[in-house]
């Protein structure tokens, strides 16, 4: 998913002297060659636990990311004089050997030193103000847009003041109830030929979870009002005819307080993925973050070493809690039956979809009309879950 | 001598009697002595001659008379010649040189006074003659006016001559026609209602008179009385082919003012423009020191100068945009425009709060004479001017209109995305200007022109200009004139976005100002020349609002409160003729602004970077309450060095504060750029400029040559944050940053003015750098170092040319080519925080491809009989030639995860248009 600036003026239309003129073309920008930079992601946080950073390279755009930073060292330096190092676990991936929180007084400094021996330092940060999310609520609401749904709302206070900057993760876990399943399955006839038989599936791949990690920044902050309260900031909107909140959902939120530092960083950073229009564009260039290299000044590292005290909180709720005896919103995808005929003169049809795990076995096609086959099937993901979720209950999971 | 009256003889002027009266002879001579001539007279008539041999000279003359009159025969032979005669009573005649014969001795003809005066008509005789002489076949075209007639009493050694000029054909005063008086180095030039007042000499003076676009004349002016003469002139059709840029041939290398432009409207239609639009800030940008970021973006950088830096005037009342439909016309109608005076290097001391350039632009005034009118039929748009007498000889209207019809273009074609786009803009500029008396003359202009265009089919984007000024001149005596200005300017734009999705919206922008300005001039001496004055202007701004348009809209209402602020000046300049080599202009300007309540300012702790953490508390000021003032004084000097005939040396040097900024990341002025007053918290801009240049012409004026180089700091730019959000922002300071600026260029430009093949080249070297630094990093840009603004565009060339075939047809051509301007590209793509992010390269530091196009046009006039109801003109152009897709925009898509670099141009083919215009 690419979020690119989009400055599309489309043609304008000077149809005047009743020409179309060509208006828009492709060129070479020529002189603009990639560059490989170091993406530092480090988010160090109030919680006593092994630390995660992330060290990845910027790609060419006509390759897929992300490009990990293989090999690096890396140690966060505590200006006591305590030093605690990271060791790579995954590619790009460095999680730090002990278990660790940083201190409210003390600085703290982020040191690479890459495979190639370059090394790279950020500024010295300061742990942020601990602040606590009072409540995460969710209401069913018609918003301004006039989509109803379920929204989802923080509410946090900060007495002491300090906390003012606030950035949120969440990740949600729903519940997915294949809508098609049935406990028979297809099986190629394992004597040869186009035919295709019915047994008994080998797993329940009707119920599962899934789980996923939102990437969009939400900040808010509370300058210039009174008291550094969050009151009903709205973190998630679901529309009521996504499929997620068919059964069970949940919410992890985490709310980071965040340095002003910090906070206009990720701000920036915000507004070059929001989604550009003709009227508002944001002013290209290179966002500089707080880690510099030590050999060169002027090369370019992108990211930001951040330490940020975190709390978070964790709701449920189920779609008959809030849309009692309503339909259920329609499925990920249309779960439309068909019956495709076992062979052409081409070959084998059905048994090389079923081998090929797209569909889902659901009855059998009696009579056949013509140019049908003798089994119906679904899209895979309609009779077994497991395309998009897992059958393990997540451990945190209550009911 | 006796019994004379006084009698006036010359070039076969008589009084009647004196013809009348004389006896028929029959005489032949060929090639004879004037001498040999008049003693056969005298053998043949009786009559006896008095003269001085000396004054015949040696020339020859031919006749053969069969009873003739005495004095035919005379007139004959002294035609040529300054000899004048007169037939006495008695059978004599008495040859004169020139001067009259007085019957007795003037009173007083002893006092001293009267003895200069006979000694100085005696100088004065002796002149013509050897100019007769010597050019006895010019002088024979020469009209002769005789002024006055002589009275006994007067002994005036000098007389006052005046009159009006008028363009024969329009019935239009002339203004700014020069009267010399040849052979000397009196002369003088006619105001704006074409009037002049001259000294002259009692006797003969040679007058000649030039002015643009009129055939220059010479007439042969004896003067024995204060006295009138109109000039009558007849259009130079000649001057209407070239291309002549310079009101006064040879203004630039005179001028003490450096890095000045005079653009008349008349002499750039033949420059080939797009769309058959004849656009006099078109024409500027082919002149070095003036471009546009690219085509189809409008607004002007003068010398490596923002956009916004440009004081663009219409009648003494800001305009603030001048264009139309991004910039592909000027908003000015070339009907109804006067000069252009650009002053890019030394601006006058009367003008203030723009860092880069005042574009000075007149209406022309209606005529007072008779009903007249132009009217141009193009592609594009149809034009029409009508000018008409409202008091005759004393005031008059005049009214030009423009518009488009391509909205109509656009509706009737089949294609459906065509039909529902918009593109229409017009108009409309009127003008009164009533002369009451010699010492009043009132002026009054309105002007209102409106866009409205859809870029996409979801948005409508419209924008207006709206101004009126009011100007009084009077002359208080011979020494002191002045003149009040007021004047009303207010710009506006408006988009409504009515989109399939519910974020529909109404946004709109308004800013409006009133300026008060009085000018004074008071001529000390022929060495200083002041001028000095006030002004005054108040600002009005709406920053925006935003509005949800129609019931499912999901954008709130926002309202971004209204924004005040004064600027004022008080300005004093001299213009002091050191010798006559050296000539300095020296003007100062003090400059005052204060940002005025009611408002609610945001006050961030010092020290830190402003963003929403750094805020420390938000102050209210009340109505009309001082926010905060900046102001400083300006000054603006320029001296020109004569290094030899035609060829001078000048420098300059100014500075300026600028207390308004518009706030664009865009690289070119799009319609949605506003204006931004300064205040608390975003300080004035401010420059100063030196130049330095070379002037030279040669071969009579015919060419042209300047080589001027220049060095521009400025503080306080206004710039950007990466990531910067304008756009009803009501926290703008936290998204701008004001850096330091630099500039330098070399403009080198040759002209040619006369002939079959006449036009310009320039050629300009130029540099414009700006630096963003601060010890907090998101203040910093490209490390803090001078990095390119988005419009250093290192090379520019511009070239016009016409060639004139016939009377009626020439040919033009016109040449531009530009660096591509830098842009800020997206060089590589990375995660961060799950998502995928681009990267940017360092702002700026890459550039668009070059620009370059060539326009060819032919011209056809119409034929001159002047009994015709109208000249016309036929005007067939071809822009962009070449048919080279030059960018309007640059942007990047991504299609199939490769990142495409994308380029729009609103002309990528050759684009023919054919015009008709005619004059009535």
């Amino acid at each position: 998913m690419m979020q690119l600036r989009k400055t599309y003026r489309s043609c304008i239309t000077i149809a005047f002297t009743l020409l179309a003129y060509g208006c828009i073309e492709t060129f070479e920008p020529g002189t603009v060659s990639f560059e490989s930079v170091l993406v530092v992601e480090a988010t160090i946080t109030n919680e006593i636990k092994p630390q995660e950073i992330y060290l990845n390279r910027t790609f060419a755009f006509e390759e897929d990311g992300p490009n990990p930073e293989r090999n690096a060292s890396i140690r966060v330096a505590e200006d006591s004089g305590n030093e605690f190092v990271f060791m790579e676990t995954t590619p790009g991936k460095y999680i730090s050997e002990i278990a660790f929180a940083p201190q409210p007084d003390k600085y703290y400094q982020l040191l690479i030193v890459t495979n190639n021996g370059r090394t790279y330092t950020s500024e010295q940060v300061q742990l942020s103000q601990a602040t606590r999310i009072d409540d995460l609520y969710a209401e069913r609401i018609v918003n301004d847009g006039g989509v109803e749904g379920m929204a989802i709302y923080v509410d946090s206070f900060d007495p002491t003041g300090n906390s003012r900057n606030y950035r949120y993760e969440y990740e949600e876990t729903f519940r997915i109830v294949a809508p098609e399943w049935t406990p028979d399955d297809l099986i190629g006839d394992p004597a040869g030929g186009c035919g295709l038989l019915v047994a008994p599936r080998e797993g329940d791949e009707e119920t599962c979870y899934r789980t996923e990690v939102a990437n969009t920044l939400i900040l808010t902050d509370t300058n210039g009002f009174a008291e550094d309260r969050v009151t009903r900031f709205l973190v998630r909107f679901i529309n009521r005819n996504s499929y997620i909140i068919s059964h069970r959902y949940s919410i992890l939120l985490r709310q980071f307080v965040q340095s002003n530092e910090a906070y206009t960083f990720f701000e920036t950073l915000n507004n070059f993925s929001g989604s550009e229009s003709l009227f508002s564009e944001t002013q290209p260039g290179f966002l500089i973050g707080n880690v510099t290299s030590d050999e060169n000044p002027d090369e370019k590292v992108l990211g930001y070493f951040d330490l940020a005290s975190v709390h978070e909180k964790r709701l449920f709720f189920n779609y008959t809690d809030f849309f009692p005896g309503e339909p259920l919103p329609p499925y990920i995808v249309p779960c439309v039956e068909n019956a495709p005929i076992l062979a052409s003169p081409a070959g084998c049809v059905l048994r090389r979809i079923v081998e090929a795990n797209l569909v889902r076995y659901t009855g059998r096609n009696d009579p056949p009309q013509p140019g049908e086959g003798p089994f119906t099937v679904v899209p895979r993901v309609c009779g077994d879950c497991t395309e998009i979720g897992v059958l393990e209950v997540p451990e945190f999971w209550t009911e | 001598m006796k019994r004379l009256s006084v009698v006036l003889l010359f070039f076969g002027f008589f009084f009647s009697y004196s013809q009348n009266d004389t006896p028929a002879i029959t005489i032949s001579f060929e090639n004879s002595d004037i001498k040999n001539v008049l003693d056969q007279i005298e053998e043949i008539s009786g009559y006896e001659f008095f003269y001085v041999e000396d004054w015949l000279g040696r020339k020859k003359v031919s006749g053969d008379y069969q009873n003739t009159s005495l004095s035919t025969v005379l007139s004959d032979i002294f035609k040529d010649t300054l000899i004048n005669f007169y037939v006495m009573e008695g059978n004599k005649v008495v040859l004169t040189r020139n001067n009259i014969i007085v019957d007795r001795l003037p009173e007083n003809f002893f006092g001293k006074e009267d003895v200069i005066v006979q000694t100085e008509d005696q100088d004065l005789e002796a002149n013509p003659l050897f100019y007769n002489e010597e050019r006895s076949a010019e002088s024979t075209r020469l009209e002769t006016v005789r002024i006055g007639k002589q009275t006994r009493t007067n002994r005036q050694r000098r007389f006052t001559l005046s009159g009006y000029a008028k363009n024969v054909n329009t019935g239009k005063a002339i203004s700014e026609m020069a009267i010399v008086v040849e052979g000397t180095n009196l002369g003088t030039a006619t105001d704006n209602d074409g009037f002049y007042r001259l000294q002259l000499s009692a006797g003969v003076n040679i007058l000649k008179t030039s002015a643009l676009g009129i055939e220059g004349t010479r007439k042969k002016v004896i003067i024995y009385n204060d006295g009138q003469l109109n000039f009558d002139l007849e259009e130079s059709f000649e001057v209407l082919d070239e291309v002549v840029v310079k009101g006064n041939r040879d203004r630039n290398v005179e001028q003490a003012v450096t890095g000045v432009t005079v653009l008349e409207v008349e002499k750039i239609k033949t420059i080939p423009l797009v769309l058959g639009e004849r656009d006099i800030l078109k024409a500027a940008v082919t002149l070095p020191g003036i471009s546009t970021a690219g085509e189809g973006a409008s607004g002007y950088n003068v010398r490596g100068g923002r956009t916004d830096q440009n004081l663009i005037l219409l009648d003494n009342a800001v305009i603030y945009n001048p264009s139309h439909f991004f910039g592909i016309f000027s908003a000015l109608n070339p009907f109804t425009s006067g000069d252009v005076n650009i002053y890019k290097g030394s601006i006058p001391a009367e003008y203030g709060g723009r860092l880069s350039s005042v574009f000075d632009i007149t209406t022309k005034d209606a005529n007072t004479e008779k009903f007249s009118g132009e009217a141009s039929i193009g592609p594009v748009t149809s034009n029409l001017m009508l000018e008409t007498p409202v008091i005759k000889d004393k005031s008059g209207f005049l009214i030009g209109g423009r518009a488009t019809y391509s909205d109509w273009i656009l509706r009737s074609l089949d294609e459906p995305e065509l039909t529902n786009s918009k593109a229409s803009f017009y108009d409309i500029v009127a003008k009164y200007n009533h002369t009451i008396n010699e010492n009043n003359e009132l002026r009054a202009t309105a002007y209102f022109s409106r866009d409205a265009f859809s870029i996409t089919s979801d948005s409508l984007y419209n924008y207006s200009n709206r101004l009126i000024s009011l100007k009084w001149d009077h002359k208080f005596n011979e020494k002191n004139s002045g003149g009040i200005l007021l004047s009303n300017s207010e710009y506006n734009f408006n988009i409504e976005f009515d989109g399939d999705s519910n974020n529909d919206f109404d946004l709109g922008y308004k800013i409006n100002e009133t300026e008060f300005k009085l000018k004074m001039k008071y001529l000390y001496s022929s060495a200083h020349t002041f001028a000095y004055g006030i002004a005054g202007k108040l600002y009005v701004v709406s920053p925006g609002s935003i509005k949800p348009r129609g019931s499912e809209s999901i954008i709130s209402p926002l309202l971004i409160p209204e924004e005040k602020g004064l600027e004022s000046g008080v300005f004093i300049s001299d213009s002091f003729k050191v010798s006559d080599k050296l000539l300095i202009d020296a003007g100062l300007r003090y400059s005052f602004y204060a940002a005025l309540g009611e408002s609610s300012q945001r006050i961030y702790e010092e020290n830190a970077p402003r963003n929403n953490g750094t805020l420390v508390e938000t102050r209210e000021f009340g109505n009309n309450e001082f926010i905060e003032t900046y102001g400083g004084p300006e000054v603006r000097v320029s001296a020109r060095y004569f290094l030899g005939q035609d060829f001078s040396i000048k420098g300059s040097y100014n500075n300026i504060f600028q207390y308004i900024h518009t706030l664009s990341n865009n690289t070119t002025v799009s319609p949605t750029d506003t204006w931004k007053l300064s205040d608390f918290n975003i300080k004035p801009q401010v420059a100063d400029q030196f130049a330095l240049g070379l002037y030279k012409n040669l071969d009579g004026n015919k060419y042209e040559l300047s080589l001027e180089g220049y060095y521009k700091r400025a503080r306080n730019i206004l710039d950007y944050k990466v990531g910067a959000q304008l756009l009803l922002n009501e926290a703008i300071e936290t998204e701008v940053l004001q850096g330091d600026g630099k500039a330098y260029g070399v403009e080198f430009l040759v002209k040619k003015n006369e002939g079959r093949l006449n036009g310009w080249l320039g050629y300009t070297y130029s540099r414009s750098f700006v630096k963003l630094d601060s010890q907090f990093n998101e203040e910093r840009v490209n490390n803090g170092e001078f990095f390119p603004s988005n419009f250093d565009k290192p090379h520019d060339v511009s070239l016009v040319a016409n060639y004139k075939f016939t009377r009626r047809f020439s040919a033009s051509a016109n040449f531009v080519y530009q660096t591509g301007r830098p842009v800020t590209y997206p060089i590589g793509s990375y995660t961060f925080n799950n998502a995928e992010y681009v990267f940017y390269s360092d702002r700026n530091k890459f550039r668009i491809p070059d620009y370059y196009r060539l326009d060819l046009s032919f011209n056809m006039e119409g034929n001159h009989k002047i009994k015709k109801f109208a000249h016309s003109f036929w005007n067939f152009s071809i822009y962009n030639v070449l048919g080279r897709n030059n960018p309007y925009s640059v942007f990047f898509v991504t299609e199939n995860g490769e990142l495409k670099a994308f380029k729009s141009s609103i002309f990528a083919i050759p684009v023919p248009t054919i015009t008709y215009n005619f004059k009535f």
